[in-house]
């Protein structure tokens, strides 16, 4: 069979970004594999680990400095590469439809697409892709298994989970928890080097939306400085992370 | 002609270098020193990996990393810990003149099995009585039909203790003066070697460092690399590519020590800002990035020369000398930066300080490095 993982390249969480004049300046930020679409190329390496004979492709889309995601997933394990390369951004269903192509390509059985883009947040690649080619769709994936052409797959859903069962060819989008990624050994990263990498001008047609203004958000932090001994700070602490933050739960609430 | 963008693969080299460095290395490192324990989960974990060894040819199993991808991981791994990077650099010393003298078939022997897991090499040149004037060893080498007897002692040995072998170099003709050394492989556990630990080292505490007690070591003659005679000449080789990973290992102390001052300078208040508002600090913090540029370049080009095949004994000394000199100013002056703070073990910076003293000192004194440079100089 043959397994496909989606690739995309982003700012690298710890680089460093400005805002200027409203809008995001990336100029020196380096830009790394977008985790979610790692968390894609670990769950398509386990598959074949697990005993299925599978090939797998890493499809990354993007500007030419892509290829160091493509690269990274093929020092990880992937097979081969296709880089569907162009400058301009495009709407996730745009980008979609360019990537239904080649998955019809290559006859692919199974695709992995990171879960949101780390940078645009959009979270609707992998829905879209599934509904260009008609698929099946698995969304926010945590678990995934493969038998046969069976697989079980459990994902997020608001107040909890679900596991579900279906048939291949399915489109699974990734969510944090999926696998921990593995790092591409040394000799893994030599080895890639003689993989191929295939790189084609992407060719995406007509834009479906386009972004037509830009507005940023700016929010001032609220600096708020706790007095007292730590013993009351603390527990002044906690009850605003409690009842204002409410990033924090008593058991049984 | 000049290019200083690194390859895919280069990057990919040195992230690999830097997440392990980042997970696995930084967050253990000061308990590392404290208790100067050998990391051998660590050093197993970087196997794992394919970071141990990286100059056993590919032939032999290994990865024949060129010296400038060595370069980039040497850089990541001491900035996390320089102490941990000698364990892999005195690895790698003890590899290279296998590399460069070893027949094949004494390649697949020693080599080999270095790539089959966690496992170390050694080099065992300076003794108790002679280290810079390394021609002078004592340590004897009797040929005794097939076999070389091996006695004497070898001191400041990185692995001595850990390493599956050493390359012992000793002398077969004292009167000959360096003509008369041998370099010769001797396996752990011979009988007659003796490991003997040495404690109380001011930094790099985590990196075994040994006396090797060698009293009537028996070796078979096929342990010997190239001839007898040749022994002085490997090790002069071995050392003009092995102190570009002691350089490349000084520009990682020396970001580091640039990072650590950074970030606590715009930390610190004092007269009511953050000392980074003042020239005095932020002039620091520019000739602390000086040195780490200049060195990096220093250590790129010596890396590049081996790479092209002319490897190049003074740009190796020049490199090796000028960032572990950098590497202990920049150490210096980061310590500096943090008044009272950087004088204990609270903060990293006294540690950066007390490891990179050993830079200026291992495989070859500054002074030495200045001699090698010399020799192309003066006619
Ligand atoms: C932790 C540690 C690990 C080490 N690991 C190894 C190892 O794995 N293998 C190995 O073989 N060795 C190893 N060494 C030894 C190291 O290479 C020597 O210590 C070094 O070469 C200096 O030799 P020495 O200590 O005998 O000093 P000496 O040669 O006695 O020098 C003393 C001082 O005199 C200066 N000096 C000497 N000659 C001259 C000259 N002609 N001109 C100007 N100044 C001069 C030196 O620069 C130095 O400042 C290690 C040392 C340490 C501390």
């Amino acid at each position: 069979m043959k397994i496909l993982t989606i690739l995309k390249q982003v700012p690298d969480a710890e680089s460093r970004v400005r805002v200027q004049h409203g809008s995001l300046d990336l100029t020196g930020a380096t830009y790394v594999l977008d985790g979610m679409d790692e968390y894609g190329v670990e769950a398509a390496l386990r598959v074949r680990e697990s005993g299925v004979d599978a090939e797998i492709v890493a499809v990354g889309y993007g500007p030419a400095a892509t290829d160091q995601a493509v690269r990274t997933a093929l020092a990880m394990g992937a097979d081969r590469a296709v880089l569907l390369e162009g400058d301009a951004f495009h709407d996730p269903l745009t980008v979609a439809l360019a990537l239904a192509d080649v998955v019809r390509e290559e006859a692919a059985d199974l695709v992995f697409v990171g879960g949101k883009q780390a940078d645009w947040d959009s979270a609707a690649l992998g829905p879209a892709l599934a509904e260009a080619l008609g698929w099946a769709h698995v969304d926010w994936t945590t678990a995934f298994d493969l038998d046969g052409d069976a697989f079980e797959a459990v994902h997020d859903v608001d107040d909890g989970s679900e596991t579900l069962r279906g048939r291949l060819p399915v489109v699974v989008t990734t969510q944090q928890g999926l696998n921990e990624p593995r790092y591409p050994t040394l000799p893994n990263i030599m080895k890639a080097r003689r993989k191929t990498l295939d790189t084609r001008a992407a060719d995406v047609g007509q834009d479906r939306m386009v972004v037509t203004g830009h507005a940023g958000t700016e929010r001032e932090r609220r600096r708020v400085m706790l007095d007292g001994d730590a013993r009351s700070a603390a527990g002044e602490l906690v009850r605003r992370l409690r009842d204002e933050a409410k990033v924090l739960r008593e058991e049984g609430r | 002609m000049i290019d200083f963008e690194l390859s895919p693969e280069q990057r990919q080299i040195r992230d690999l270098a830097q997440r392990f460095a980042r997970d696995e290395v930084m967050p253990h490192a000061a308990a590392w020193d404290r208790d100067a324990t050998y990391p051998a989960d660590t050093v197993a974990a970087a196997a794992d990996l394919g970071l141990l060894n990286v100059g056993v040819p590919t032939e032999h199993g290994g990865l024949g990393l060129a010296m400038l991808d060595e370069a980039l991981v040497a850089e990541e791994l001491a900035y996390a810990c320089m102490g941990f990077y000698t364990i892999l650099m005195a690895s790698d010393l003890g590899v290279t003149p296998v590399v460069i003298k070893g027949t094949s078939e004494q390649q697949a022997r020693f080599l080999r099995p270095l790539t089959e897991g966690p496992r170390l090499a050694a080099f065992a040149l300076s003794e108790p009585d002679n280290g810079s004037d390394a021609a002078a060893l004592r340590t004897r080498a009797r040929i005794e039909g097939d076999e070389i007897v091996l006695d004497g002692s070898k001191m400041w040995i990185s692995n001595g203790a850990e390493a599956e072998w050493v390359v012992v170099f000793a002398t077969a003709d004292p009167s000959a003066g360096h003509r008369g050394v041998v370099a010769v492989v001797v396996e752990r556990g011979t009988p007659g070697l003796r490991a003997q630990p040495i404690h109380g080292k001011l930094g790099q505490r985590c990196a075994p460092t040994a006396e090797l007690v060698l009293d009537g070591v028996r070796v078979p003659r096929a342990n010997v690399l190239g001839e007898v005679g040749d022994g002085f000449a490997l090790a002069m080789r071995t050392l003009d590519r092995t102190r570009i990973p002691v350089a490349a290992g000084s520009v990682g102390v020396a970001r580091r020590a640039l990072d650590e001052a950074a970030r606590y300078a715009a930390e610190r208040q004092a007269f009511g800002a953050p000392i980074n508002r003042l020239q005095a600090i932020q002039f620091k913090l520019a000739d602390m990035a000086i040195n780490v540029e200049t060195a990096r370049l220093a250590t790129w080009r010596a890396a590049w020369l081996v790479d092209q095949g002319r490897p190049d004994a003074a740009a190796s000394a020049i490199a090796k000398c000028y960032a572990s000199d950098a590497a202990f100013a920049t150490a210096n002056e980061a310590l500096h930066v943090h008044g009272g703070y950087g004088y204990v073990d609270e903060y990293p910076v006294a540690k950066l300080l007390r490891d990179v003293k050993l830079n200026q000192i291992y495989e070859g004194t500054n002074e030495v490095m200045r001699l090698v440079i010399a020799r192309s100089l003066v006619r």
